[in-house]
Order: C-alpha cells, then sequence, then structure tokens
C-alpha cells in the first residue's frame, strides 16, 4: 500500500471519527453553533447569471460561494457556504447530504473557487538565476510558468502532494509525488525547498 | 503584457457588429479561464456609455503560458479564427461591476440588477481587473478618468534583448540578459582603493606559478638527464640543481603564503565598504521596500551574498589566475618537450570531464537532498524545544519522538546516498588521474628504452601530469561559482540602485516649526491595486488640537498616519500640513515635526538612556532624566540596578511592554513634535498600566497637534475631535457629544465598551 493510500484512508477514517465525535461531545457543538446546511434545511439552485443562491427558511440568499475547509485533504468534507461580505450561511458536512443535482452544483462551484491545474506530467524544469521554468502537461492543457527559487513556492501540503505558486501566486498541483517518474521527480525535487 | 490572444481582426470584426468604432475603447482587457477549469478567453471592453463583453466560444486553449515564462513558444492554438458570442450593455443599467478573490485566481461579477458572473481569470490579471472595476465606477458616475488609470502598466513587462517577461513586477532585470561584465567591472570598482595591493597580489600570483612551473624540470630534465649524465647546462652540478629546487621552492611557497594574506586582507576590506555602502543605501529607501516580499529577507541577504562574494574573491578569482596560468604554462611546456607523449598523458582527460560532468549534478543533487531533510530535521528539534511545555502540558513527548525518528531516517538514508556515490567516484577520479601517470610510465619507459626520450625527461611529464589535474578540476567548478557571484553581486547592487517610492523633491519646502494644521482631501491608497484600505477619507485637524480615530481593527486607522507621516504616497487626493502638500515637504522638516508613539515599540540595542535620547542624541543628561520622569518612566529605570545605564535591546534586559512604551513616550517627549501621533499606544497593556501610560501621554499631548488611534475609547476621553472610520471610510464625526446624540456607529461603539467594562469589573471582583 503507498504512502498516500494509507494517508488517504486515515484521513477518511478521522473524518468518520469527527463526525462520530461531534454526535457525542454535545457541548462543544453547541458551544460552536455551526449552522449545518442539509438537503432538508437547505435548497440549492444557479441563478441566470449562474451564480450559486440558496434558500435557507424561506430566505434568499442570491449570491453564495463555497469555500473548502480542507482544500488539499477533504475537499468535498465541511464546506462553508458564505456571502460576499465573508458572513456565513452555513456549513455542509458532506456532499453526500445533498443530491446528485445539487452535489453537482456545488462542485462547479468547488472548481469555480479551486482553479488548479493539476499536474499530469512534468515536461521539464530548468532553474535558472534563482527561478525556475515549468513545462508541464496539466488538466487544463499545457502550462508554462515561472516559479520564485527558494522553499515556500513549491511545498509539500500533505507528504504526496506538491502545490507549486507562480510568481503571479497562480497555483498548479502535483496530486501524488510518488507517482512521478523518476525523471520529473529528479527536476521538481531541486525546486521543493530551494 | 498577457497574451492577448484575440487576433486584431477578430477584435475588428466584433466590434464592428456592435457598431463600436476601435477609438471609443477607453479601456479593454481579456479574462483568460473558463469558470469548469479550462483556458478561454472573454473579451471585454468599455467605451464611455457601453460595456461589451465577448466570450469565445472555441474549445479549450490546449496550452497556456504564464506571465515570466520566455515567450518563445507561439501558441498555435489561436492562429484559427473562433467564433464568439457577444453582448453590449449600457452602462447606466448596470448597478455595478466587482471583483471577488478566488484562490489564486479572480472573478468579475456584474449586478444589472441580478447578480451574474462575466468573467474568471488567473491571478496574473488581479491588477487589471482591479482598475477595470475602478473605471467602470468612473464612467458609472460620470468622472474624469485618470490618464495614469487607463494607461498599460505592463508596457515594460519582458526584456528587450531575449523577450523574457521580467519575473517581479517594477524590477526590470533580466536574470538572463544582465549584463555579467559591466557588473563584475562594477564590482571591481571597488578594487579601486586598493590598486596597489592589487597589483602587488597580481605580481605574486605570476611568481606562485612561475616559480613552481620550473620545478619539475629541474628534479625530471636538469637533474637526471644533464647533472647525473654530466651532460648539458647543469652537467656535474647537481649541488647547484638541489639548491636552485629548494630556492623555487621556497619562492614559490612565500609569494604564495603572501598572495593569500593580501589577499584576504584586501577582500575584507572590500566586502567592508561593499557592505557600508549597501547599508547606507539601504536606509534611504521607503518603507514599501522593506515589506515587499522579495526583498523580506534583507539581513540574510546582505550577510549571505557578501559572504558569497567574500568567497569568489579570495578562493576563486585569484585561484582562477593562478590556475588557469598553470594550465596553459603546463601545456606549453610539455608540447615543447615531447608532443607525442603529452597526447599520450591527456589520454584518460576526456573520461575524467565525462565523469565529472555526468555525476557532479547528480551528486550535487543528492547533497541538497540531504541538507534539505537536515533542516527538516534541526526544525522538529527547534519545534520540540520551543515547545516543551505545550508537548509536556498534553503529554506528546512519545509523538515528537516518533516525529523526530521519522526525520531522522530520511536524513539518515540520505546521507548514505550521498555518501555512497561520493565515495565511488572519488577514488575513481583518483584513479583515472593515476592512470595518466600509468600510461607516461608505461610508453614513456617505452620510449626510455627504445632510447627515444630520455628518463629525466619521463619523470618531467611525470610531475608536470600531477600539477595538471588539480587545476583542471578547479576549473571545472568554476561556471558554478561564477554563476553564484554574478547573482550575488547583482542582489546588492540591486539594493543600492532600488529607487524609494517616497522621493522627496529637489526643491522641497522646508518648515522648520510647523503649526499643525492638517488636511486630509479625498484620499484613496491601497499597499496592493486590488485592494484599497482607504476610499475617499477626508479629514481635517486644527493646529494644537487632538483629534481621535475611532473604528475596527483593519478600519485603515494605522494607514491614515503612514499617510500623514508620508511612509507611503496617496493614490489619489492630498494630505496637506498648514496648508503645503506632504509630497512638496522636505523630509527632514517632516521628520522632525511628527512623532509617533505605537503599539509596537522598538528598542534598540544599547543603554535606556541612549535610548530615550534617540532622536536627539546631542541632549543633556537631565532633559533625559526630565523626559523620563514625564513618561512616568524614571520610577522604574531608578529601580534597576543600572539605573540608566542599563543595556536594553538583543541580549540587554528585557522591559515589559509597558515599560518599553514609557520609554518610547519619553523618547517623543525629547523629539519634540509639532505634530503628535499616537497609533494604538496603549493598546497592549493591561488596565494598571495604561492608566499610567495615559497620565504621562497627557503631558505629552499638552500644546501639540495630535491625532490618537485607539481602539480602546477611554484613551480618546479628552480628544476634541472624534472621527468614526469603518471599511476604509469616514462614516462619521464630530465631538463625542454630538456622537453621542445622534446615536450612530460611535454610540454603538462606546455602548459595547461600557459593557466590556463593566464585565471586566465583575470579573475583578
Amino acid at each position: 500500500m503507498s504512502a498516500s493510500e494509507t494517508r488517504k484512508k486515515v484521513t477518511s477514517a478521522q473524518t468518520a471519527e469527527r463526525l462520530k465525535e461531534e454526535e457525542t461531545a454535545g457541548s462543544l457543538s453547541d458551544a460552536a453553533d455551526v449552522y449545518y446546511l442539509t438537503k432538508d434545511n437547505a435548497a440549492f439552485h444557479k441563478t441566470e447569471g449562474q451564480m450559486l443562491a440558496v434558500t435557507i427558511m424561506e430566505e434568499t440568499h442570491s449570491a453564495v460561494y463555497v469555500h473548502s475547509s480542507f482544500p488539499h485533504t477533504n475537499k468535498h468534507m465541511f464546506l462553508s457556504v458564505r456571502t460576499l461580505e465573508n458572513r456565513e450561511i452555513g456549513m455542509i458536512r458532506s456532499l453526500d447530504d445533498f443530491s446528485e443535482d445539487t452535489q453537482q452544483l456545488l462542485k462547479e462551484q468547488l472548481h469555480i473557487r479551486y482553479f488548479t491545474p493539476e499536474i499530469r506530467k512534468v515536461i521539464s524544469v530548468k532553474e535558472e538565476f534563482g527561478y525556475s521554468y515549468w513545462e508541464a502537461e496539466t488538466s487544463a492543457g499545457l502550462c508554462r510558468f515561472t516559479v520564485r527559487g527558494g522553499g515556500s513556492h513549491a511545498k509539500l501540503v500533505t507528504p504526496d502532494r506538491l502545490l507549486v505558486t507562480d510568481v503571479d501566486g497562480n497555483r498548479f498541483v502535483i496530486q501524488d509525488i510518488s507517482k512521478l517518474t523518476d525523471k520529473e521527480f529528479r527536476m521538481v525535487e531541486m525546486c521543493m525547498y530551494g | 503584457m498577457e497574451l492577448m490572444t484575440i487576433r486584431s481582426k477578430e477584435k475588428l470584426t466584433i466590434l464592428q457588429q456592435e457598431g463600436w468604432l476601435e477609438k471609443d475603447i477607453l479601456f479593454e482587457m481579456i479574462c483568460d479561464r473558463t469558470s469548469d477549469g479550462y483556458f478561454l478567453d472573454t473579451y471585454m471592453a468599455l467605451s464611455r456609455h457601453k460595456l461589451l463583453i465577448a466570450k469565445s466560444i472555441k474549445e479549450p486553449e490546449h496550452e497556456k503560458t504564464y506571465r515570466g515564462y520566455p515567450q518563445l513558444v507561439q501558441n498555435n492554438s489561436s492562429q484559427e479564427e473562433g467564433e464568439w458570442s457577444v453582448q453590449t450593455f449600457e452602462i447606466k443599467d448596470i448597478e455595478s461591476i466587482f471583483m471577488v478573490n478566488l484562490v489564486a485566481s479572480g472573478m468579475l461579477v456584474m449586478k444589472a440588477p441580478q447578480e451574474r458572473i462575466i468573467a474568471t481569470f488567473t491571478n496574473g490579471l488581479m491588477s487589471k481587473a482591479s482598475r477595470f472595476t475602478v473605471i467602470f465606477e468612473k464612467l458609472k458616475h460620470g468622472e474624469e478618468l485618470d490618464s495614469e488609470l487607463l494607461e498599460d502598466e505592463t508596457v515594460n513587462g519582458s526584456c528587450p534583448t531575449c523577450g523574457r517577461m521580467y519575473p517581479e513586477e517594477g524590477r526590470e532585470i533580466c536574470p538572463k540578459c544582465m549584463k555579467k561584465g559591466a557588473l563584475v567591472l562594477r564590482l571591481l570598482s571597488f578594487v579601486k582603493p586598493y590598486k596597489f595591493s592589487a597589483l602587488l597580489i597580481i605580481f605574486l600570483m605570476l611568481l606562485n606559478s612561475a616559480s613552481g612551473l620550473v620545478i619539475p624540470y629541474l628534479t625530471g630534465t636538469a637533474l637526471f638527464d644533464q647533472a647525473l649524465k654530466g651532460e648539458g647546462y647543469f652537467a656535474d652540478q647537481i649541488g647547484l640543481v638541489i639548491l636552485l629546487v629548494i630556492v623555487f621552492r621556497t619562492l614559490s611557497l612565500l609569494s604564495g603564503v603572501l598572495f593569500s594574506t593580501l589577499n584576504v586582507r584586501m577582500v575584507a576590506n572590500l566586502v567592508f565598504d561593499l557592505k557600508s555602502v549597501i547599508f547606507t543605501a539601504m536606509q534611504r529607501l521607503s518603507l514599501n521596500f522593506f515589506q515587499r516580499k522579495q526583498t523580506g529577507q534583507l539581513i540574510t541577504r546582505m550577510n549571505y551574498d557578501s559572504a558569497e562574494l567574500q568567497i569568489f574573491l579570495i578562493d576563486v578569482f585569484s585561484y582562477f589566475i593562478v590556475n588557469a596560468m598553470n594550465i596553459i604554462g603546463i601545456t606549453i611546456i610539455l608540447l615543447v618537450l615531447d608532443w607525442k607523449l603529452t597526447l599520450i598523458c591527456f589520454l584518460p582527460l576526456p573520461i575524467v570531464f565525462y565523469l565529472i560532468q555526468k555525476v557532479y549534478p547528480k551528486l550535487l543533487r543528492l547533497s541538497s537532498r540531504t541538507h534539505r531533510r537536515m533542516s527538516a530535521m534541526n526544525s522538529i528539534i527547534s519545534d520540540s524545544i520551543k515547545g516543551v511545555r505545550v508537548i509536556k502540558a498534553f503529554g506528546m513527548e512519545h509523538r515528537e519522538m516518533e516525529r523526530f525518528q521519522r526525520t531522522n531516517v530520511h536524513f539518515s538514508s540520505a546521507e548514505q546516498n550521498y555518501n555512497r556515490l561520493s565515495g565511488t567516484i572519488f577514488p575513481m577520479l583518483n584513479a583515472l588521474t593515476q592512470m595518466g601517470g600509468m600510461f607516461i610510465w608505461a610508453f614513456g619507459g617505452w620510449m626510455v628504452l627504445k632510447g627515444e626520450i630520455s628518463f629525466g625527461l619521463m619523470l618531467t611529464f611525470v610531475h608536470y601530469m600531477y600539477m595538471l589535474y588539480g587545476p583542471i578540476e578547479f576549473m571545472n567548478n568554476i561556471v558554478g561559482w561564477w554563476s553564484r557571484c554574478v547573482t550575488a553581486s547583482q542582489r546588492l547592487f540591486e539594493i543600492q540602485d532600488a529607487n524609494p517610492d517616497v522621493k522627496e523633491k529637489e526643491n522641497a519646502i522646508r518648515i522648520p516649526v510647523m503649526k499643525g494644521n492638517i488636511q486630509v482631501t479625498n484620499v484613496v491608497f491601497g499597499y496592493e491595486p486590488n485592494k484599497s484600505i482607504l476610499k475617499n477619507v477626508t479629514l481635517q485637524v486644527k493646529a494644537k488640537q487632538m483629534l481621535g480615530v475611532v473604528g475596527h481593527s483593519g478600519a485603515g486607522k494605522s494607514t491614515l498616519v503612514n499617510l500623514i507621516s508620508r511612509l507611503y504616497d496617496v493614490n489619489e487626493g492630498a494630505i496637506t500640513i498648514d496648508g503645503v502638500n506632504v509630497k512638496d515637504l522636505a523630509a527632514e522638516s517632516l521628520r522632525s515635526n511628527i512623532g509617533i508613539v505605537s503599539q509596537d515599540v522598538y528598542v534598540f540595542s544599547g543603554s535606556i538612556a541612549e535610548n530615550i535620547a534617540y532622536a536627539n542624541p546631542d541632549c543633556t543628561v537631565m532633559d533625559i532624566i526630565h523626559a523620563a520622569k514625564v513618561a512616568n518612566a524614571h520610577d522604574f529605570i531608578e529601580k534597576l540596578p543600572d539605573g540608566y545605564d542599563t543595556i536594553v535591546g538583543t541580549g540587554g534586559y528585557n522591559l515589559s511592554g509597558g515599560e518599553k512604551q514609557r520609554l518610547s513616550i519619553a523618547r517623543a517627549i525629547l523629539h519634540n513634535p509639532q505634530i503628535l501621533i499616537l497609533d494604538e499606544a496603549t493598546a497592549s497593556l493591561d488596565t494598571e498600566t495604561e492608566l499610567q501610560i495615559q497620565e504621562a501621554l497627557d503631558k505629552l499631548i499638552r500644546g501639540r497637534t495630535t491625532i490618537a488611534i485607539a481602539h480602546r475609547l477611554s484613551t480618546l476621553r479628552k480628544a476634541d475631535y472624534l472621527v468614526v472610520m469603518d471599511q476604509g471610510k469616514v462614516v462619521e464625526e464630530g465631538t463625542h457629544d454630538t456622537l453621542m446624540g445622534t446615536e450612530g456607529a460611535y454610540y454603538k461603539l462606546v455602548k459595547k465598551h461600557d459593557e466590556a467594562l463593566k464585565m471586566s469589573e465583575v470579573i475583578s471582583v
């Protein structure tokens, strides 16, 4: 079993545990007072202007944004539904709490917010004078970008997942660095911690 | 400039269809991504009364080149003309256009009156999109457009020589095309004051390698073929040959020692000069320079880069000369002595070169991996030492041990890999080098037996060969050293060359003693292009009055005072003091008339007395004591065993927050400014200390124009006039009484404050 598989299992086990804990540890959740949205109390729909709207107890919020609490380790759990002013309307424990259609709608919103081309193949990484120039095949097509040297711009956010940030702050991600070929890994490794 | 993937012909077609002329366009931009994770363009243009949105309905682009990447690759996919879905809106029908910050990208949303997504874009277009919204806003309200706002700020975005975009905005340096020669010449200009030592050093270097080169000839050909054989110039003169060897060896040694010592001394002086030049340059730069990300590690840069240069100049530059001369000298001597044997000597060299080329990068990689894992391990060690209270409190020692064990294993395996490779490759290189010698022994021996060459000549060859490998290996590394030196010196000179954002005008106005009338008119300011912190702020402070600024954290209060003391320049609007724009005032007049007491107090290394006298070093001892007394600092200072001589700051006596604050007030009292800014001066202190400090502040405020920022309203009880700020705007202003009467934002704040006070009273009872 690869490290990533182990980790994923651990994460989902942890999440399940967390859910259970939350049910039992009533006092903490009372104190936190998080308003959870489910298919029973919230109805999501897309507006004509392609925005996400939600109706909760007859009150409709015409433009809400979906933030993921764990964008790297568990993107579809604990989503926070917020207004533009960053006020939380409620949280979604898991996408599974909603119908297929709503799930699709929420996933679309996550796509909009977390635009991060996933690197599928590293073609070249050339280091020169403190910058590395990357060329990679990604989920959004072939991308060429420039990364500033010095550690923090290519970092592991989990033991396997590498987040690469370019000079403008654009993000790219390598889902599992253990799946890179030796050659790819060699190129990437040189930029990982500076 | 961002990739304009819309072709001008396509654009014209779209404009024609919609009945637009190209000159109607005031501002245009291209957004580059779709909301479902692909790259596709949306073209947007603003005219005086209309907004045009053209969405490409092609297949998504297959390629995307982000800013900073060398633009050598042409984007093929956009060559064909595509279909566009075009919409035009009247600006008057649109309520607003705003930007939503997403993770590493952004989105433009239009409200008309329903909200709808217009376009999404990647992070590089953030500031352009922000300008789009600002321009829209101005058009909507029929305001005049600044020509600055409409200008394309990214015109100078790429290097004119190689077409690469500059990796950092506003820093027009192409790492690829910078003139390395000029850089080194500039570096060498620092040698000027030491030109005599430099000349002496070069002479000694030449002497060192020349005397070294003679020795193999003497110990080989001269000794064996001439002195021992009784032939030629040194016939039967064994004593002389040995004496000469000793003389040359000593000469070589002495000149070597002498040039190294002289060189080290010169380079140390040179780096000293360089550091002082850079440090002086740093002092005149604006606050903004220090807060920009890429210059965050200035200390490291100063020390590390100058150390890098020092190493280069001592170890690399000087030995480069010696080694180059050795290589050239030896090759010439060998070729003159016997060219056939020379070629044989050089036989293993290609293999050595090949191995070095092939293995060194790998070795480098392994060594940097070891280094990285070591720092990962070190950070765990430092974590567990710093966090020892938490670890013990939660009983997590075991987990920390496990965490350490994991990184330890990683480090150890990386180190083993490195050692394994270096343990193999270096003996191999040595063996190969030896092989050159073997070849000479074998072929040379054979030639000696055949009588083609003499034994002495062969021995000379062997010695020269051994002298050759060191310099060759050295030359192999020179490229890396060279590029590091270039980068280091470039970074250092960058500090020297940086232009302060806040510049003093040439004929700046001097006001020795200001009256203190401050007028802030329609000020707009943001540290980043898309985030205005202050939005159209207007306020006035009359001389000798106290203005209180209240508001939640993040309301823009501190930013306001940063602008008044001109640590930054406003984006729009104006700030005047006594009727003169702060941009026209001499920095010296501003600094001597404005004093700041802020929440974070900086204590310099030095005695308490020096710290108090910081702004006014020529003051008398009596002044210092009086200032401390007024600031309520005198009593605690007297309690210290070393009194006013107590050393504080890094490594010195640790002052408490309140004590530091009182020192800073004393400092401000001595500075005696006409305009005093109190920026949350008592925010981090407990109630009792605050009271003491408040008392000191009250004394300080007397007779000065004061702007006091506070979220504790008790601090502002003496304010003549109050402004309430919220989200960068002034939402209320007036005296305490009028504001309490209107029952607005200020009233609410006071109520909340009172409740909090009652709460703390209850708790303390």
